[in-house]
């Protein structure tokens, strides 16, 4: 029994010598100057700024700057509390060639709050001592901007109204994929879904999109963009209410003058705009009972701007009526058509009055005739007194 | 005695019983007739304007002639409706063997037409009323060539309310004063070609009451 435990201690004691004996076999002074001349090259991680929780990688290069002796790495490792490594570490055997580089890529979520960190990088060489590097993250919580740069004051039913938004990327790294989705009940949105792609830092791009509500409600707006590989979602709502909206444009006729032609009648007359927006594609005709005639069944004015008027001239026949409707219609920058009717009186003469001749001539039928009677009656009695 | 003037408008049997003593003499009546012309030419051009406005649009220009050839006309026309109207009072008188010359017929018609000096102004009066209430309708170039659409467009004219209402308030006016004329007339024909009261009637009335007859149809069929 003593005799084994002897002999095993002894077998013991033997390996111990055997392997530091090759452990420090190749443990060279050259192999130490060689291997100080490996340095980290670069460091890349993505994204380049984390949200907290991300996850990313970090690619780690490493180059020999040797000229004629490659080095032997076997194990490679990143570290820190805050900046969680979830992929192994490199365990194998490697070289690097002289002048070469080779990359260490890690996953890594970056468990801590927002703030900025040094993670360990660690490479050990086989004949010599272990390379240590320490490079910054950072872990950034601010979200993309997006803001509403200008819409109607009011919105009017199954009216097409553009609202005008902006994404800005006030984080230091690229965003991408940012996509904004418009919902909402009876909002009608067009287009609902808007791709803007990527967005660099400091750098900001216009989205505008229309919505036709058919009723007051709320439009959802949902921005989702990607830090890297992790989506995120910022959202905003926008009240959809009705009313008249102050700066719309407000065509108003005026300096209206009919004359009657030989078969129709012809309107001159002014359209001055009188809102804060232009007036697109005004047009002037009249509407039943008239009959728009050529040459000016339907008169297009054109667009007119804030203050800015036009004239218009329109032709119609109407029989047996006082008055007709002209109307009004304009478009606003969506393409929604206006309409406003005004009843403009008609002169009691031209086709509407020709049969109203006959009646008026009774009272001077009959004041001639007793003109006449009375001058004729007269005279007979005169010359009866003569005779007698 | 030497007749009074204001005699023609009164008492207009005296005025002419006391004339059949002087020589024939017009210049007093072509005086009355120039004044009845010259009213006459301003009427015209008050009349003429609506016509003259409405060919104006379908032919710019044409206005200046249309005026000019309505004063005129209107000037012109009461000379000749004078030699005319004593022309048809001394053929009817013709047949009841009237006698006298047709210059003093002329004459004494010509003094008859002082009552027509008033009824035109009066009308001028009206006419200065009620024409510029009268709406023109508008022609083209395309209306000149059309006859329809041309006499549409005058009959647009003519049925404007304005329109009417002065035509036949003018109307009554002109039977007024025409039947105070005849009224001269009658004693006017009576001395002149020395028929009786009665005889004298019917040659004026006839002729007179026709002219009626056609205004006042006129007034009808517009």
């Amino acid at each position: 029994m003593k005799k084994s435990i002897i002999i095993s201690l002894f077998s013991f004691l033997l390996l111990i010598v055997t392997l530091t004996t090759t452990a420090t076999a190749y443990s060279t002074p050259d192999s130490i100057v060689a291997a100080g001349k490996v340095y980290v090259s670069g460091i890349t991680y993505d994204p380049a700024v984390f949200f907290p929780g991300d996850t990313g990688t970090v690619t780690i290069q490493v180059t020999n700057g040797n000229n004629n002796s490659g080095v032997v790495v076997n194990h490679a490792t990143l570290s820190d509390k805050n900046i969680r490594v979830t992929s192994s570490p490199y365990d194998s055997s490697s070289t690097i060639g002289p002048g070469q580089t080779r990359d260490f890529t890690f996953s890594i979520i970056a468990d801590g709050f927002v703030g900025t960190y040094y993670p360990v990088f660690s490479l050990s060489f086989r004949d010599a001592d272990s390379l240590f590097d320490r490079e910054m993250v950072q872990i950034d919580d601010t979200p993309i901007e997006f803001t509403v740069v200008d819409k109607p004051d009011a919105f009017a039913q199954g009216k097409k109204k553009t609202i005008y938004m902006q994404v800005a990327n006030p984080r230091k790294n690229t965003i991408r994929n940012v996509i904004l989705d418009v919902s909402g009940t009876e909002v009608n949105p067009s287009p609902s879904r808007i791709f803007v792609g990527d967005l660099d830092p400091g750098m900001k791009t216009p989205v505008n999109f229309t919505v036709s509500p058919d009723t007051e409600t709320t439009a959802n707006l949902t921005v989702t963009y990607s830090n890297g590989d992790n989506p995120h979602v910022i959202t905003t709502s926008i009240l959809l209410n009705f009313g008249a909206d102050k700066k719309e444009a407000n065509p108003v006729v005026s300096n209206i003058q009919v004359k009657p032609d030989v078969g129709f009648f012809h309107i001159t007359g002014d359209v001055n705009n009188a809102g804060l927006e232009t007036a697109n594609t005004v047009m002037v005709t009249a509407l039943s009972p008239a009959v728009p005639q050529d040459p000016y069944k339907c008169y297009v004015v054109g667009a007119l701007k804030p203050d800015d008027f036009g004239s218009f001239e329109v032709t119609f026949a109407a029989a047996n009526t006082t008055s007709v409707p002209l109307q009004l219609s304009y478009k606003d920058a969506d393409g929604n058509v206006y309409n406003s009717v005004q009843d403009v009186a008609l002169p009691k003469s031209g086709m509407s009055s020709q049969t109203s001749g006959g009646s008026n001539l009774i009272p001077v039928l009959a004041i001639a005739g007793i003109i006449v009677a009375v001058f004729v009656g007269g005279w007979i009695v005169y010359l009866r007194r003569a005779k007698k | 005695m030497k007749p009074k003037f204001l005699d023609i408008l009164v008492n207009p049997n005296a005025f002419f019983k006391e004339a059949m003593q002087e020589n024939i003499n017009l210049k007093i009546p072509a005086l009355i007739i120039l004044v009845a012309a010259v009213i006459g030419a301003v009427y015209g051009y008050v009349y003429g304007g609506l016509t003259a406005e409405l060919m104006s649009t379908g032919m710019p220009g044409l206005e200046t002639v249309i005026l000019a050839f309505a004063v005129i006309a209107a000037f012109v026309s009461v000379f000749i409706f004078w030699v005319i109207w004593t022309a048809v009072i001394f053929l009817f008188s013709a047949v009841f063997k009237g006698k006298g010359t047709f210059k003093r017929t002329l004459e004494f018609v010509g003094y008859g037409y002082i009552p027509q000096i008033f009824g035109s102004l009066i009308a001028i009066i009206i006419a200065l009323e009620y024409i510029p209430r009268v709406v023109i309708p508008h022609i083209t170039q395309a209306t000149l060539q059309d006859p329809q659409l041309m006499q549409d467009a005058i009959k647009s004219l003519t049925h404007d309310p304005a329109m009417l209402e002065f035509t036949q308030i003018s109307a009554i006016v002109t039977i007024v004063f025409l039947l105070w004329s005849a009224n001269i007339w009658i004693f006017a024909i009576r001395h002149s070609r020395e028929l009786s009261v009665r005889d004298a009637v019917i040659c004026v009335m006839v002729p007179v009451i026709a002219f009626i007859i056609y205004l006042v149809y006129n007034l009808t069929v517009m």
